[in-house]
C-alpha cells in the first residue's frame, strides 16, 4: 500500500481537491479524498505544499523509435521504402531503455503515443505505451492503437524528389483513397469466402489494418499542418465514414468551426519549434484556445524528439498564457490525451478503480522551474528526486 | 522625454527597485531609481508595479540568416561549396530584416541578437550584433561584427565529407584551421615588413585580411563545439595562436568547467533543453548551467535559433534554473553576461544611465511561463505593446 498524503490533487475528473490523499493498492488507486484512513502498514509520501496530478500523457510522440544521441542507426521511425506501409508496427521499433524514454519518466510523463513518422502516406500502426518497463511487452497499454497517416509537405518531400508518388498534395489523397478501396475491396472478399479457406485472399497485414480503419475500430491519425491538408483528410473520412483525427494541427484555428462541427478531435503540436518549414509558417500558440473555444476536443504533443517530450506540460502553460483554460489545458495532456489514444478507462485521472500512474511535483507543473518529486507508475516508485 | 513609472525593476546590474522610475531621453536611459524628478514636459507610462528588465540579447543565433517558414529559399547559414575557410565572408550581408523572427523578438522583449554564420564551414564567417526593430535594411539595424564564427566536430566534417574533401576528420578539421591561421600569420608579417617599403607589400587577401584580425586580438575567434573533445582542441589552437575564444553552443561544457575557468573563457551555452538530436548531443543537460556558474565560468545562454525558437530565451533561463541556477545568475545570463561577451555591455545589458533604453516590461516575474511581455522598447522606441488595460493604454 501506498499513500499519497495532504497534496493538492489535480483529480481532473472531480475538481482540485486541497489537501488530499491518495491510496494507492495492488496497482490501482483505492481511494481519493480528504478523509482517507491511512492504514499503519502503508508507506506514506507526504505531500504537504506539493501538487499530485495524475501521470501526464504525450499524446503523440517518437520517443525510442528516434532514439536521442544518435544518427541513422537509432532513427526507426520512417520506413521510407514504399509510402504506404500499414501493416508495419510501433512497437517493433522501440528500445526501452533509451534516454527519452529516462527523460518522459523522470519528468512526469508516465504514457505516450507513440507513432511511425510522417514521411508515408499511411505510416503504421500506433501504440499507446508507458514510458517505464524491462520491456516494450510490458510497457504497451494498448496496441495498436490508431494508424498513422500524414498529409502535406513530408510525403510529397520524400517521394517527390526521388519521382516516386506522391508528388503532390493531390497524389497523397490519392493514394489515402486508393488505399482504402483495396481495403474494401479486401473486406467484401473476406466476407464473401465465409469459412472456406479456398476463398479467402491470401493474408495481408497492412489491408487488415486498414480494414480495422474502415469499420471504426481503430481511428486514421493524420498528420496535417495546413488548414487544406485538414480538410483533405475530413472530406476523405466523410467518403469512407472513417474516424480520423488531425495530429499537429498547426493552423487549425483556421478552420476551428469545421473541426467542431466534424467533431475531429486535435492533437496540436509541437509548439515550440521555429518556423522550419514552409507549412508551418502561420503557426500560432493560441491554436489550442481559439479550437477549444469552438467546442473542439483538444490534446497537446511534443512529437518528441522534435522537441522533448518533458517539454509537454510546458507546453500547456504556453498554451494557458495565449488563451485556454488552465483546467482545459490540463486536461490536455492527461484525460483527454488518455480519450484520444484509447486508455481513458485506464489512466488519465485520479479517480478510484484507475490504474495508479501518478505524479508528486515541488510547484506547479506548468512552469519551467518546478521539478518531479516521484513518479509511480503502475502503484511503483519509478523515479524519485534525489 | 518618457518617464516609465512605479516600475519594479530589474537593474541586473544593481538589484532590484520597487516603485522606480527609469527616465528616457533620445534613446538613452537618463535616470534610475526611486527618487527621480520627472520633467514637466515628460510623456508618461505608470506601468502599476509590472516588472521592468533590460532588453534580452540572444548571444548565438541565425535570425535573418535563416528565415522563418521557409527552407533552402531562406536559408543563408552555410557557403560551404569553394572552401572550408570563409573569414570573409559578413553575416550583415545575409540578413534579411523581414524575417518573421524579429517580430518573435520585439514580442518576446529580445532586443538585440548576435547573427551567426552557420557550422558547416570550419571558418564560416563574421558574426554581427542587431537590434531587433522594424526597419527597411539590414543596415539600419547592424550594430558591429562582434566575432569570427569557427566550428568543430560533426557538422563541418559532415558538410565536406559528403562532397569527398578535406575535413573528413577532426583531426583534418583542426589541420585546416591552423593552416588558415598561419597564412594569416604569414600575410600579417609581410604587411608589417612592409610599412618601410610599400613595393613589398603583398596581394591583398580578403582571407587573411579578415583573420589578421583575430590574430591581433580585435575579434574575438567564436567557436562552435559540442564535445568535451572539441572544446578542447579549441582551447588548444587558441593558446597557439594566443586567440580570443569564446566557446559557443558548447554542449559538453560542464565536463571541462574546472579548465574553461582557468583559461579564462567565456561560453555562450546553448541551446540547454532541446532534444539530443545528434551523437554529438548527448551529453546535453539543463545542469551545465549551474556547473559552469560553480566554477566561475562565464557563460550567456542562447536559443541558438532556429535550433529552438527565439521565445524560448527565458525558457532557457528557466530551465537553467530548474538545473540548479540561481534565479539572478539565470537573468544575468540572457542580458549583461551575452552583453559583455559580445563587448556591447557599455550600450546594453542593464538598466543603468547611459545605456541604450532597451527594455521588457512584464507582466509577472520573466521566468515565468505564463508571464506576459507587455511592452518592448529599443533605444526609447515601443516596438511591442500587448494590447492590454494597464500600461499601454496610455
Amino acid at each position: 500500500m501506498l499513500a499519497i498524503k495532504d497534496g493538492k490533487l489535480y483529480t481532473i475528473s472531480h475538481g482540485i481537491i486541497d489537501a488530499g490523499t491518495i491510496l494507492i493498492s495492488d496497482k490501482k488507486i483505492v481511494a481519493v479524498g480528504t478523509n482517507v484512513d491511512i492504514p499503519a502498514d502503508a508507506k506514506v509520501i507526504d505531500a504537504r505544499g506539493k501538487y499530485v496530478t495524475p501521470g501526464i500523457i504525450d499524446a503523440h510522440a517518437h520517443v525510442s523509435i528516434w532514439e536521442e544521441g544518435q544518427g541513422w542507426e537509432g532513427i526507426d521511425v520512417n520506413e521510407t521504402t514504399n509510402p504506404v506501409t500499414a501493416g508495419i508496427r510501433a512497437i517493433d521499433g522501440i528500445d526501452p531503455h533509451e534516454m527519452g524514454l529516462r527523460d518522459a519518466y523522470q519528468n512526469g510523463i508516465t504514457c505516450i503515443w507513440c507513432a511511425p513518422g510522417s514521411a508515408n502516406v499511411i505510416g503504421g500502426e500506433g501504440v499507446t505505451m508507458r514510458t517505464y518497463g524491462e520491456s516494450v511487452d510490458d510497457m504497451i497499454m494498448l496496441s495498436p492503437s490508431g494508424i498513422k497517416a500524414a498529409t502535406g509537405e513530408n510525403p510529397k518531400g520524400a517521394y517527390g524528389s526521388r519521382n516516386q508518388m506522391p508528388k503532390t498534395r493531390m497524389g497523397v489523397a490519392a493514394l489515402l483513397r486508393e488505399t482504402l478501396v483495396k481495403a474494401q475491396n479486401y473486406q467484401l472478399k473476406v466476407e464473401k469466402a465465409g469459412g472456406d479457406p479456398e476463398k479467402k485472399p491470401p493474408r495481408d497485414l497492412g489491408l487488415e489494418n486498414m480494414v480495422r480503419v474502415l469499420k471504426g475500430e481503430l481511428p486514421l491519425r493524420v498528420h496535417c499542418h495546413r488548414a487544406d491538408d485538414a480538410m483533405t483528410a475530413i472530406r476523405v473520412a466523410k467518403e469512407f465514414s472513417i474516424k480520423i483525427t488531425i495530429e499537429h494541427a498547426t493552423e487549425g484555428y483556421k478552420i476551428a468551426q469545421e473541426l467542431a462541427e466534424h467533431g475531429v478531435p486535435i492533437i496540436v503540436g509541437p509548439s515550440l519549434t521555429s518556423r522550419s518549414k514552409v507549412e508551418v509558417r502561420d503557426r500560432s500558440l493560441s491554436t489550442p484556445a481559439i479550437c477549444a473555444a469552438a467546442g473542439v476536443k483538444v490534446a497537446l504533443m511534443t512529437d518528441h524528439p522534435i522537441i522533448p517530450v518533458w517539454y509537454l506540460p510546458i507546453c500547456a502553460g504556453l498554451a494557458v498564457k495565449h488563451g485556454l483554460e488552465e483546467e482545459v489545458a490540463m486536461r490536455a495532456i492527461t484525460l483527454t490525451a488518455a480519450e484520444i489514444c484509447g486508455v481513458a478507462d485506464r489512466v488519465g485521472s485520479l479517480e478510484v478503480g484507475k490504474e495508479a500512474d501518478v505524479v508528486v511535483w515541488d510547484g506547479h507543473p506548468f512552469e519551467y522551474t518546478t521539478h518531479v518529486d516521484y513518479t509511480i507508475i503502475n502503484g511503483t516508485i519509478v523515479y524519485q528526486r534525489q | 522625454m518618457l518617464a516609465i513609472t512605479n516600475a519594479h525593476i530589474l537593474t541586473i546590474s544593481h538589484g532590484e527597485i520597487e516603485n522606480g522610475t527609469i527616465l528616457i531621453d533620445e534613446g538613452k536611459i537618463a535616470q534610475v531609481g526611486t527618487n527621480v524628478i520627472v520633467p514637466e514636459d515628460a510623456d508618461i507610462m505608470d506601468v502599476k508595479g509590472a516588472y521592468v528588465m533590460p532588453g534580452l540579447i540572444d548571444a548565438h543565433t541565425a535570425v535573418g540568416l535563416k528565415e522563418e517558414g521557409m527552407r533552402w529559399e531562406g536559408d543563408d547559414r552555410n557557403e560551404n561549396t569553394r572552401s572550408p575557410i570563409m573569414p570573409h565572408l559578413s553575416a550583415l550581408d545575409g540578413f534579411n530584416p523581414e524575417d518573421e523572427a524579429i517580430y518573435d523578438a520585439m514580442e518576446n522583449g529580445i532586443t538585440t541578437v548576435l547573427s551567426a554564420p552557420g557550422t558547416a564551414n570550419v571558418i564560416g564567417g563574421q558574426a554581427a550584433i542587431f537590434k531587433m526593430q522594424e526597419r527597411a535594411t539590414a543596415d539600419d539595424l547592424f550594430q558591429g561584427i562582434a566575432g569570427m564564427q569557427a566550428a568543430l566536430g560533426q557538422d563541418p566534417k559532415g558538410a565536406w565529407r559528403e562532397m569527398k574533401k578535406m575535413p573528413s576528420t577532426r583531426m583534418g578539421t583542426a589541420y585546416v584551421l591552423r593552416e588558415a591561421l598561419y597564412k594569416a600569420k604569414d600575410y600579417l608579417g609581410k604587411l608589417e615588413r612592409s610599412q618601410a617599403n610599400p613595393d613589398k607589400a603583398p596581394e591583398r587577401d580578403l582571407q587573411s585580411e579578415a583573420l589578421v584580425k583575430v590574430l591581433k586580438g580585435e575579434l574575438p575567434l567564436f567557436v562552435h563545439a559540442h564535445r568535451a573533445d572539441d572544446i578542447m582542441t579549441a582551447i588548444r589552437i587558441a593558446k597557439e595562436f594566443g586567440l580570443r575564444l569564446v566557446l559557443t553552443t558548447a554542449t559538453e561544457a560542464h565536463k571541462l568547467a574546472k579548465t574553461i575557468k582557468e583559461e579564462g573563457m567565456p561560453v555562450i551555452l546553448g541551446p540547454i533543453s532541446a532534444a539530443r538530436m545528434s551523437v554529438e548531443t548527448a551529453g546535453r543537460t539543463i545542469r551545465t548551467p549551474a556547473l559552469l556558474h560553480e566554477a566561475g565560468v562565464k557563460f550567456a545562454l542562447t536559443t541558438n535559433h532556429p535550433e529552438t525558437p527565439l521565445l524560448t530565451l527565458t525558457m532557457q533561463a528557466g530551465l537553467a534554473v530548474r538545473g540548479g541556477l540561481c534565479p539572478q545568475e539565470a537573468l544575468k545570463a540572457i542580458t549583461l553576461y551575452p552583453a559583455e561577451i559580445l563587448g556591447v555591455a557599455d550600450r546594453v545589458g542593464s538598466i543603468e544611465v547611459g545605456k541604450d533604453a532597451d527594455l521588457a516590461i512584464w507582466d509577472g516575474h520573466p521566468l515565468k511561463v505564463r508571464s506576459n511581455v507587455l511592452a518592448t522598447f529599443v533605444k526609447g522606441e515601443l516596438v511591442f505593446h500587448l494590447d492590454c488595460h494597464c500600461c499601454c493604454e496610455q
